[in-house]
């Protein structure tokens, strides 16, 4: 299991577009893959409306946890693209 | 984010009959309007015409859920719109739309007050059987209940 806590920088936060491009890369991996908001609610990162109904605004910290043979690989891709998405 | 107290049957339009995505909003806007929520249409609709042209709020599960934030929008309201016949809305998994959500809030209120909503939503979209209740209710009661729920 590999996990990593990332802050969600660009302005329109996790949602519509930004969500769908996260969900796309999620599914390429094997891993299953989780995120944690603020330790309290977790997601299926495969899931749009599981990923919309945590309500990722600007600011907000998400933990990423994928379990599986691309495990690390699937973590570093997702934060690379959360921190790409700039002021999209 | 309680939906229930953001929308009301008289902003449940259980089956519009719209060509474009315009009218469609149109006509949910004019049902926020009779309620008191919007109290300058035009400006409204702008703002949510124009977060459309960013990116289409068409979510996917034949879903759409357009926003905007407005000073032409006296309180947080909610409205929804079945589809007589089914609209494209370029949603993210290509589908057309039959189910429509229109969150309206004031401009001033704080940042994330559309996304909470939005959040609450997609947290009952998210079960099959809600999305079925809202295909196959018979009334906007039903769909008020469902949504209340």
């Amino acid at each position: 299991m590999v996990s990593k806590e990332v802050t969600i920088g660009n302005a329109t936060g996790l949602h519509a577009r930004p969500a769908q491009k996260f969900v796309q890369l999620a599914g390429k991996f094997q891993s299953q893959i989780q995120i944690y908001k603020n330790n309290e609610s977790k997601t299926d990162a495969k899931s749009i409306l599981g990923l919309m109904s945590l309500a990722l605004e600007k600011g907000t910290t998400i933990t990423i946890e994928a379990t599986g043979d691309d495990e690390q690989e699937a973590v570093d891709q997702l934060i690379e693209l959360i921190n790409n998405f700039g002021d999209e | 984010m309680d939906l229930k107290n953001l929308i009301s049957e008289a902003t449940i339009i259980l089956s519009l009959e719209a060509t474009s995505k315009e009218e469609c909003i149109r006509s949910l806007t004019s049902t926020l309007v009779d309620n008191g929520v919007v109290s300058n249409a035009e400006v409204y609709v702008e703002s949510v015409l124009k977060r459309e042209e960013t990116g289409s709020t068409g979510i996917g599960f034949s879903v759409a859920i357009p926003h905007g934030k407005s000073p032409g929008v006296t309180e947080p309201g909610l409205a929804f719109a079945r589809l007589q016949n089914a609209l494209d809305w370029e949603s993210l998994d290509g589908n057309p739309v039959s189910l429509v959500f229109l969150i309206a809030v004031p401009e001033d209120k704080a940042g994330s007050e559309h996304l909470q909503i939005l959040a609450s939503i997609s947290r009952k979209l998210i079960h099959e059987e809600f999305r079925n209740k809202l295909l196959y209710a018979q009334s906007s009661q039903d769909i008020l209940d469902a949504i209340s729920n």
